[in-house]
Formats: structure tokens, sequence, C-alpha cells
């Protein structure tokens, strides 16, 4: 059994044909003043597909994800999540959003909020629960990161390990179809990496699609479907996991591969 | 021995001090709340606005902004109101003069600080708030708002006890407070050195009780963060 039940609606296969992808890029361009940070980027995501996307610093991963929560507003191209198409429109941007949970190199907690309050606040102001109706949903998930002990503790009070889980838990407590990981365990000690990786291992055998930049290879191997291989704004090379670390196309990936390996 | 006619009067002094500060500084903080927020984002028009606003306010002795006030301020208010087609007197008072000036003085220096304050939130923060689908307003408020006191409360403590002091100043238009008994009760008992001592020891106390509840308030602010010299991942500062 998994750690996470994950309760969000229907979970749908990559197979069946008749939902859209969970995120579709098309030819997506992001400038930043006069930087290309994106160029002509196209790139899917099916149902409960588990993608790692990795390379380089600065070749754009994070421009990427924060492009699909509009954190970033694309120049050009389009982004659906779901079928919805993101537009500038603000109904637009919850709608997406409303389906996306996001978690954060830096975590992001509240800091003059305890754990509880920071997985219960969104729950009573978006959702609009009671306070003990959110507060039985936080506690649910507080205790799927294995962090329930802690749930009237600040975020301060809690190693990096037990934040980035709270973080987690606060991002599953709105039950979104699709969580986007951006470099999750970069900011931790080596000790607390392997919780949270645990904790994203548990979750992504529940069904839930979920889109991870990460330089973890290992959790890469042992987690992902698919790999994605970006450079300078463009994407290199695409390869379901275990291709992608055996037989890499290009040189490019090759000395990537060489260097975190 | 001071008289107690005299000690009575400087009572009454010290609450209309209290009562300009108070107005004053309130005035301040929305005049600084607006302009910090309204100068966030790098707009033409607005910064020149704020520019010329804190060079005149900044620039200018807070007592000649008073008696500008004063003097010409009823004037300006009923041509402004002509404008509008309206043909109204409206008086000035001492009281209105000193809180509008020291309001607005004030107010651009408060701008400042809560401007930096707001731009060391992380941004992390606001984006936070943005994916879990917060209101915005409930974002400002219960997010943002918090985590800029932590970070504006010193400044803002100083600020209110300068407000304060000024009044003093503010008595020479003629504002019945505080410093105005202590002359008039020292002139006419020759007998300056009590009456003076009496106004310090006011000012002395309120500045005493002004950080008393400024730890209180700072105590709740800082509720959540561990002492600086700790080490460890906390939150992105
Ligand atoms: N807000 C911004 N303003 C200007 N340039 C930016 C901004 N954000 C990112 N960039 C630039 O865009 C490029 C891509 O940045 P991005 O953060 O997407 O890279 P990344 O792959 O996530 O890198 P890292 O592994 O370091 O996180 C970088 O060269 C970066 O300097
Ligand atoms: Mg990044």
């Amino acid at each position: 059994m998994n750690a996470i039940a994950h309760v969000s609606p229907v979970v749908a296969t990559s197979a069946d044909p008749a939902l859209p992808p969970a995120i579709s890029l098309r030819k997506l361009n992001k400038y930043y003043g006069a930087f290309h940070a994106l160029r002509d980027v196209d790139f899917e995501v099916a149902n409960s597909e588990i993608v790692v996307l990795c390379g380089p610093s600065g070749s754009g991963k994070s421009s990427l994800i924060r492009c699909i929560n509009h954190l970033e507003q694309h120049d050009s191209g389009t982004v659906h999540v779901n079928g919805m198409e993101l537009t500038r429109k603000a109904a637009d941007v919850a709608r997406v959003r409303r389906q996306l949970g996001m978690v954060f190199q830096g975590f992001n907690l509240f800091p003059h909020m305890t754990v509880l309050a920071n997985c219960t606040f969104a729950l009573r102001l978006a959702l609009h629960m009671t306070t003990p109706q959110a507060e039985g949903v936080a506690r649910e998930y507080l205790a799927k990161v294995n962090v329930l002990d802690q749930a009237e503790k600040f975020p301060a009070e809690l190693s990096g390990g037990q934040q980035q889980r709270v973080a987690i838990a606060r991002a599953l407590c709105l039950q979104p179809s699709v969580m986007l990981f951006d470099e999750p365990t970069s900011a931790l000690d080596p000790e607390s990496v392997g919780s949270v990786l645990r904790i994203m291992e548990d979750l992504a055998a529940t069904g839930i699609t979920m889109v991870c930049v990460t330089h973890e290879m290992g959790f890469a191997r042992r987690v992902a479907h698919r790999c994605v291989f970006m450079e300078k704004g463009e994407i290199v090379e695409q390869a379901p996991t275990d291709q992608f670390f055996r037989k890499p196309t290009s040189s490019r990936l090759q000395r990537f591969l060489k260097q975190v390996l | 021995m001071p008289l107690m006619g005299f000690v009575q009067q400087i009572g009454t002094g010290a609450l209309v001090t209290i009562q300009v500060a108070v107005l004053a500084y309130l005035l301040a903080l929305l005049i600084g709340t607006l302009f910090a927020l309204a100068t966030l984002k790098r707009r033409l028009v607005v910064n020149i606005a704020w520019q010329t606003y804190a060079s005149i306010f900044t620039g200018v002795p807070s007592l000649l902004v008073a008696f500008l006030f004063y003097y010409a301020g009823s004037g300006i208010i009923s041509s402004v109101l002509s404008l509008a087609g309206l043909n109204v007197t409206i008086d000035i008072s001492p009281f209105m003069a000193a809180v509008a000036a020291l309001g607005m003085v004030y107010g651009a220096y408060l701008a400042d600080l809560i401007r930096s304050a707001i731009q060391n939130v992380p941004p992390g923060q606001f984006e936070a708030t943005k994916v879990l689908l917060i209101p915005r307003p409930a974002a400002w408020v219960l997010v943002i708002l918090p985590q800029v006191l932590r970070l504006a409360l010193p400044g803002m403590t100083n600020m209110w006890i300068v407000v304060l002091k000024d009044t003093a100043l503010i008595s020479l238009i003629g504002l019945k407070e505080i410093m105005a008994y202590a002359k008039l009760a020292s002139g006419v008992t020759k007998e300056p050195f009590i009456y003076y001592l009496l106004a310090s020891a006011f000012f002395l106390g309120m500045t005493a009780l002004t950080y008393f509840v400024s730890q209180r308030i700072e105590q709740w602010t800082r509720r959540g963060y561990r002492p600086v010299a700790v080490k460890g991942p906390a939150h992105a500062l």
C-alpha cells in the first residue's frame, strides 16, 4: 500500500484518448527583456505521467514550469492544462491554477503561521471550508507526509526536510490533479533529501500527474516515466527513462549525464 | 512647588499633544501606505507625483509646512473648491494645520520605510499565495502585512516618537498643546524650570510607553521566527 492515497478526481490513464493531456505546451516562447529564455518549446504530459526535467543551470527549467502556472507569463505559444487554455484572463488563470499544485525549492511556507495554519489557509480562504473541516483535511495530508506531530509548530522550528514535506502537504490539500516540483530537494541537507524523495515517490504511485525539475538522477531512474533534457531554452532530448539513461542520442545529453552521474 | 492650576493646564495641553500626534501619525500611515503601494512598480506618472511630493515634504521643515498650511491653507482649499463651483470658506485651525503638516511630512518618510519593507518580503511569499489561490486582499492582509510589520516596526516606532516630539514645535502656530502651556506657566510664575521639567517628564513617559507597547507588538510579529543567531535552512530570507 502507498502511504499517500490521493483523492484527486477519477484517475485517468495516459491511454485514455477521451481525455486531453494534463499539460500541453505549444511553440512556447518566454523572454526576460531581450533574453530569450524559452524557444519554441513543445511539451506534453499525459495524465498520471511522471516527468523529470533536467538540464544545466539557466537552461529554462524553472521558466518552463512557472509558465504552466502563470507565475511567469509566456510571450507567445499556448499553454493548456487538462484541456483548459491559460490566457491572461484572471478567471482562466484561476481555473488553471486550481488544477495545479506547486512545490518550490525554498518551501515558501508562511513563517508567521503554524504548520497546521499553513495547510488550512487556502482551504478556508480559497475553498471556503470551515476551520474544523479544513483542519480535518490538513491533518490527513500532514499525516501522509509524516509531519502530523509537528502541526502546532512554526515552520522555522522544523528541519528543512520537514518544512518541504509540509509544503507538499499544503499543496496536496487543494487536491490538484497535477503537481509541479521545482528542485524540491536542492535547498536541503543530505539527510533530509531522502525523506522528501520518499514522499514524492509515494505520491507518484497514486496516479497523480507530476512534473519534477530535479538533479536527483536516482529518483528520476526509479520514478520517472519519461525524462526531458533542456539546454539554452530548448528541449534537446526526451525519452522514456530507461532509454534516456542508457542510450542518450545527443552529445549534449551524453556530456550532461557524464557530469551528473 | 508648581501651582495646581498650571499643572492642570499642562495636562490639558498634553492631551492635545497626544491627539495631534495620533491623528498626524494615522494620516502619515495612510499616506505612506498609499504611496508605498503606488510606487512598488515603476510607473512614470506615479513616480513623478511621488518624487515631487517627497522632495517638498522632506525638504521643507515641518514647522514651515505647518505655517504655510495655517496661513495659506484656507485660501488654497477655497480656491480649489471654487474650481468645483463651490463657494465655501473653511477656517483652518492650528489643530488642523498641525495634523495635516505632520501627517504629510511624515507620510513621505513612512512611504520609503513601508515600501522597502514590502520589497524585503521574499517574492516566494507572494508566489505561494498565488498558487494557493488566496484572494489578493486576503493575501495582502494575512500574509504580506504581518511580515511587513515585522520588518518595518522598529522604523515605525522611531517615526512615531519623532512625530510626537515635533508637536512641540507646532506650538508656534498657536496650538494650545503642552509646550504652549508650559511656556505660559513659566512666564507667569517666573519658575520656568519646574514647568519645562514637567513637560519633559511627559515626553519621557510617552517614549517609555511607546517602547513598552512596541516591544509587545514586536513579540507578536516575531512569532515563528528564530533568533537571528541560530543557523538553519529557515524560510528564504
Ligand atoms: N526574472 C528574470 N529576469 C531576468 N532573467 C531571468 C529571470 N528568471 C530567469 N532568468 C534567466 O532565464 C534563464 C533561465 O532561467 P531558469 O530559472 O528558467 O533556469 P533553470 O534551468 O531553472 O536554472 P537553475 O537550474 O539554475 O534553476 C537564465 O539565464 C536566467 O538568468
Ligand atoms: Mg530553476
